[in-house]
């Protein structure tokens, strides 16, 4: 169960890393390696079947281990999505055709549960990434202790899911939590941050914010020690000041870093899951009383785990694939786009 | 409609798994499970090593019970399983038994499931009824965990009498009457009087407390004495035409709507501070949530709860303790859970936590713990639980009961409850969730 | 195919603004950094402070008792409960058990997903093999794909296997990861040079020998970082954990799930548990800071 959100963070790895050749085009040493010279045609044999099958074994495990518990199981599930399959009676599972998609579509929780994934996902990403950009910003000065500070930012991405959302649950309490005790001095009364709409949703992605944003910023930071100095130097010649020129020279110097981190982050929100879960508590899988912060995620724990129904699950779970794909074509156009335009 | 059997499918895809990681399997199968796959004999010399799973908190081991059986046979050794939800715990015991692996050698299975298990996974549990004396139980109890063909396959242990838990210090301060019999006598034969009672507490409320703690739970209380839930006796779902639900909605629309509830959710943390902090005075209590009250109140509670009887009988909670036909010892097995649910374990298990047995010859017995007695003022709570649970109501469960249940509670009333919608927007929410529960 | 699709363009582009600026690139931090006002402290001591509050709370509210967390104001400061708590947590929700087999799993992650990750980093950058690059793409890709897609069958194949609640479980899908051997390769294309190999090749070592001698020297750097990252990621995994396995044999996170969800209200009790499963990450973090921001960042930078 590789988790997208960190399998992919690492955006200007791909960027710089490769920079002097592209994947595929990669130079084989073996290719053009001398058999060892010699009568001995049973070790050149060897040594050339050693050659042709070595990058296979090596490339094998991951292939193994993708294939047995990835690849077929994701057949599986588009096997069980077109089935009814309940939990409780595994073993008799009757052809649905599209039934489960159907019921899908014409669920209002299937669309409150796309749209509360996509709305957490812009009010938890958007703010998210700013201020990472703005913190790295700011790290990127000459500071004293540059590297305590840069740890600081980064404990929240050594505290777990399960974890973080039980801090926050607390503080996020109706009654007597953190949070609205600090709002009453501003006279704000007690916000249920549970059951209202947009405070239960806020909540969940404030959790979200609080693990992501250090660990973004330390993205950012690194990509802003590439951009070499002169583009400053002469950005501070023509009369750009410090806010000029992070807008002018260090956001679009950025910019194929910030693409990546978004895509990153979307993928994350797409499959968001333990935060809501946790946040609701008794019951949590629904998501509030009004599933005000259902996401996708939870509805296919919720219909598989709590409800049993399997096949449904399944169902949703390849719709959160197949969104992910027209995301990622979305993305394709836009990146192509921005190609071009440069 | 094409049925086609899962397991062939399946096999084909299990041969290619374990073939494909056999091999990386080798460094990591670390065998802390407590499966009914433990052989006998493992370090125990010769011991059979039983594994019992169960939820929440069955009282079994706080009462000494596993200690003592293991004294009583000192060539058994018990392992309890516990998982804290049912809602959790159910779906993976599902899956086990339909795999044939993985099961503890007794299974506790919650009155919300039992139907579920009768109907679908009938077949997996041993047949308990020749090797006991069925009269032992309640009727209603042993009916629930009967089969078609007349198998039982689960013997009941607790059932989940209700009766009022109130604070008579707060009652008190309301002017209300604080005398349990009296009480009793005030809403005696309708939940809708017993609501009436909390307006008048309202009137005269201390500051900072409610009538009651929830919406829900008095839907609860009400549902379970009515004779009619989800599901009709040939287990169609007629949840919205039904008359005991209807019933219980309207009462506890009553409470939703009008200001005597604390609005909380009930086993949810908010819910603990309440008991902590005493903002609510009454709370409808089946028989295993005595403890939890006595546990939650603390201190400030002892002496100032008391119990009355509740306006009808009425049933909430309880279970079953079923044996596996895919454990290795059947016979230890059955031997066990034989002892565990005759009527002298059950008031074992009463006298430590106050779950109620489903065995009435039990009751004459009964005594609860001096403390709990202390705690709530002395109360006969033995004979108010035993008089509510010998006129239950024998009630049908069907096979999505605790979903639907859930769908009501947590989405239904909580939403008038606490967002301020009506009740038929409640009910729609309602009903739109158990549509999609049953996949309609 | 996002991946692949978005860093191309992104490598051409690096590749032409290298070209341009020649070798000797000035690079900020190169003496050249600006100095931080005062106004920067502050504001980065809100991030810390930001930052670190939830922890710290986390430790005073594992410090007091269940009713002192229900009372208004919530308390600012420790209390004298914090072992009494963690105790409890330890032996109620099995922390101990938890944090014990959290270790096995991340640890076993960790050992094959770094020697894994390696081999296959290094066939992807140094090898040449038919369709290299089709399978180096495709790698890439199954990135994208959301766990939940196999959680179904999955659980189904483990239930029949009689393995449900077993540690395998968890430890085998991750053995290894398609970030993993992306992460190596990129590293690997730069900081192996070709000429290395192609001199063991000529002295006639295998390719064991080569990955033993000239591959793992090389890449011990990244090694360790990705091997800092799976454990953090091995241990902080939530959705097939709490799936997979069940309370009597949980990692940390189910244990924390369990103690989250469940009907054991002493909030006091939870708060340790979180505090107990996140330390063992925090001292490392504490301890390995300075290598674990370094690794990220470059990652980030050189891969």
């Amino acid at each position: 169960m590789s988790s997208s959100k960190q399998a992919l963070a690492h955006p200007a790895s791909s960027a710089e890393a490769a920079s002097g050749e592209q994947p595929g085009a990669a130079r084989g040493a073996h290719g053009r390696g001398t058999p060892p010279a010699g009568p001995d045609s049973w070790r050149s044999r060897l040594y050339r079947w050693d050659m042709k099958a070595s990058p296979y074994a090596f490339i094998a495990p991951f292939f193994i281990i993708f294939g047995a518990f990835s690849l077929v199981p994701l057949l599986y599930t588009a096997w069980y999505s077109l089935h009814n399959v309940q939990l409780s009676s595994l073993d008799t599972q009757t052809w649905a055709g599209l039934d489960n998609y159907k019921h899908l579509l014409s669920s209002d929780f299937f669309w409150n549960a796309l749209s509360n994934t996509f709305t957490i996902g812009v009010i938890s990403t958007v703010p998210q990434l700013m201020a990472a950009l703005g913190l790295a910003h700011l790290l990127n000065y000459r500071l004293r202790g540059s590297t305590v500070w840069r740890v600081v930012m980064l404990t929240p991405y050594a505290t777990s899911v399960a974890a973080a959302t039980l801090v926050f649950t607390l503080l996020y309490s109706w009654d007597g939590g953190m949070i609205n005790w600090f709002l009453h001095f501003v006279g704000i009364g007690p916000v249920n941050w549970r059951e209202s709409d947009w405070g239960s949703q806020f909540a969940v992605s404030s959790i979200v914010i609080w693990r992501w944003t250090g660990y973004n910023a330390l993205i950012y930071l690194a990509a802003m020690q590439a951009i070499p100095a002169d583009l400053y130097e002469s950005a501070a010649i023509d009369g750009a000041n410090r806010w000029q020129q992070f807008r002018h020279v260090t956001v679009p110097q950025l910019r194929p870093t910030i693409l990546f981190t978004v895509v990153v982050s979307t993928i994350g929100a797409t499959q968001l899951f333990g935060e809501p879960l946790l946040f609701g508590g008794v019951s949590g899988s629904k998501g509030g009383s009004e599933h005000q912060y259902q996401t996708l995620g939870l509805y296919m724990y919720d219909q598989g785990w709590i409800i049993g129904n399997l096949g449904k699950a399944s169902a949703i779970a390849w719709s959160m694939f197949l969104i992910l794909l027209i995301v990622a074509v979305i993305n394709l156009l836009f990146t192509r786009r921005l190609r071009k335009s440069q | 409609m094409r049925t086609s059997t899962r397991r062939s499918h399946r096999l084909m895809a299990l041969a290619a798994v374990a073939a494909l990681t056999t091999g990386l399997l080798a460094g990591c199968s670390k065998d802390s499970d407590g499966g009914s796959s433990n052989d006998s004999g493992g370090n125990g010399k010769g011991k059979t090593t039983l594994t019992i799973g169960t939820f929440g908190v069955f009282g079994y081991k706080q009462a000494g019970l596993y200690d003592e059986y293991m004294k009583l046979h000192p060539d058994i050794s018990i392992k309890e399983n516990v998982t804290t939800r049912t809602d959790v715990y159910w779906p993976k015991v599902l899956t086990r038994l339909q795999a044939g692996s993985g099961t503890d050698d007794i299974q506790a299975i919650e009155v919300g499931n039992i139907t579920e298990a009768v109907q679908t996974q009938g077949s997996k549990f041993v047949d308990l009824g020749k090797d006991v004396d069925k009269s032992q139980w309640l009727d209603w109890k042993n009916a629930q965990a009967t089969t078609k063909d007349g198998k039982l396959i689960g013997l009941g242990t607790d059932i989940g009498p209700m009766a009022i838990c109130y604070r008579k210090d707060l009652f008190k301060k309301a002017g209300l009457e604080t005398d349990r019999t009296k009480l009793a006598a005030q809403w005696k034969g309708d939940w809708a009087k017993y609501v009436d009672l909390g307006k008048q507490y309202m009137k005269k409320a201390p500051s900072g407390t409610k009538y009651v703690d929830s919406a829900s739970s008095v839907y609860n209380a009400a549902l379970g004495g009515g004779s009619e839930r989800y599901y009709d006796n040939s287990g169609n779902v007629v949840w919205d035409k039904s008359d005991g639900v209807k019933k219980a909605w309207d009462v506890a629309m009553t409470v939703a709507t009008s200001n005597m509830s604390a609005k909380l959710k009930q086993f949810d943390k908010p819910w603990d501070q309440g008991y902590a902090n005493g903002t609510f005075a009454t709370v409808a209590c089946p028989a295993w949530m005595i403890g939890y009250i006595e546990q939650k109140s603390g201190d400030s509670g002892k002496g100032n709860w008391d119990v009355a009887a509740a306006p009808t009988a009425s049933n909430w909670g309880g279970s079953f303790l079923g044996v596996p036909t895919a454990g290795k010892h059947q016979k230890e097995a059955i031997a066990l859970a034989k002892w565990l649910t005759a009527p002298e374990q059950q008031a074992k298990v009463f006298a430590k936590q106050a779950s109620f047995p489903s065995t009435p010859s039990a009751y004459s017995t009964l005594k609860p713990a001096a403390d709990t007695t202390a705690y709530f003022s002395n109360a006969p709570i033995t004979q108010i639980f035993a008089d509510s649970a010998k006129t239950i109501p024998t009630q049908y469960f069907g096979i999505k009961d605790q979903p639907i249940n859930t769908a009501l509670t947590d989405v239904g009333i909580l939403q008038v409850e606490q967002k301020g919608k009506t009740p038929d927007q409640g009910w729609n929410a309602a009903k739109n969730e158990i549509k999609d529960v049953l996949g309609q | 195919m996002t991946t692949s699709e978005l860093t191309l363009p992104q490598l051409r582009k690096q590749k032409n603004q290298k070209a341009k600026r020649g070798r000797n690139r000035r690079v900020m931090g190169a003496g050249k950094q600006l100095h931080a006002g005062p106004v920067t402290y502050l504001v980065l001591t809100v991030f810390a402070l930001l930052s670190l509050a939830p922890l710290v709370w986390t430790a005073i509210a594992a410090s007091r008792t269940d009713h002192r967390l229900a009372e208004t104001p919530p308390p600012l400061w420790f209390g004298g409960n914090l072992f009494k708590n963690l105790q409890a947590a330890w032996d109620q929700a099995g922390m101990g058990t938890a944090m014990f087999n959290s270790t096995v799993v991340a640890g076993t992650i960790t050992v094959a997903t770094v020697l894994f990750s390696t081999l296959a980093g290094f066939a992807f950058a140094k090898l040449r093999f038919r369709f290299s690059s089709v399978l180096l793409l495709l790698t890439i890709g199954t990135m994208m794909i959301p766990p939940q897609l196999a959680v179904v069958p999955l659980y189904l194949w483990m239930s029949d296997l009689g393995w449900s609640n077993q540690l395998q479980t968890v430890i085998l899908p991750t053995l290894v990861t398609a970030f993993g051997t992306f992460f190596m390769r990129q590293y690997l294309v730069q900081a192996l040079p070709t000429e290395l190999i192609e001199a063991a090749r000529v002295d006639g070592a295998s390719s064991l020998r080569v990955v033993w001698h000239v591959v793992f020297p090389a890449a011990r750097p990244a090694m360790a970082v990705l091997g800092l990252l799976t454990f953090v990621f091995a241990w902080n995994d939530f959705l097939w954990p709490i799936i997979a396995l069940n309370q009597q044999n949980p990692t940390v996170q189910v244990a924390l799930n369990s103690l989250g969800t469940g009907y054991v209200p002493d909030q006091a009790v939870i708060m340790a548990g979180a505090l107990l499963g996140t330390l063992p990450l925090l001292i490392a973090f504490i301890l390995f800071g300075k290598q674990i921001v370094g690794g990220i960042m470059q990652g980030a930078i050189k891969g």
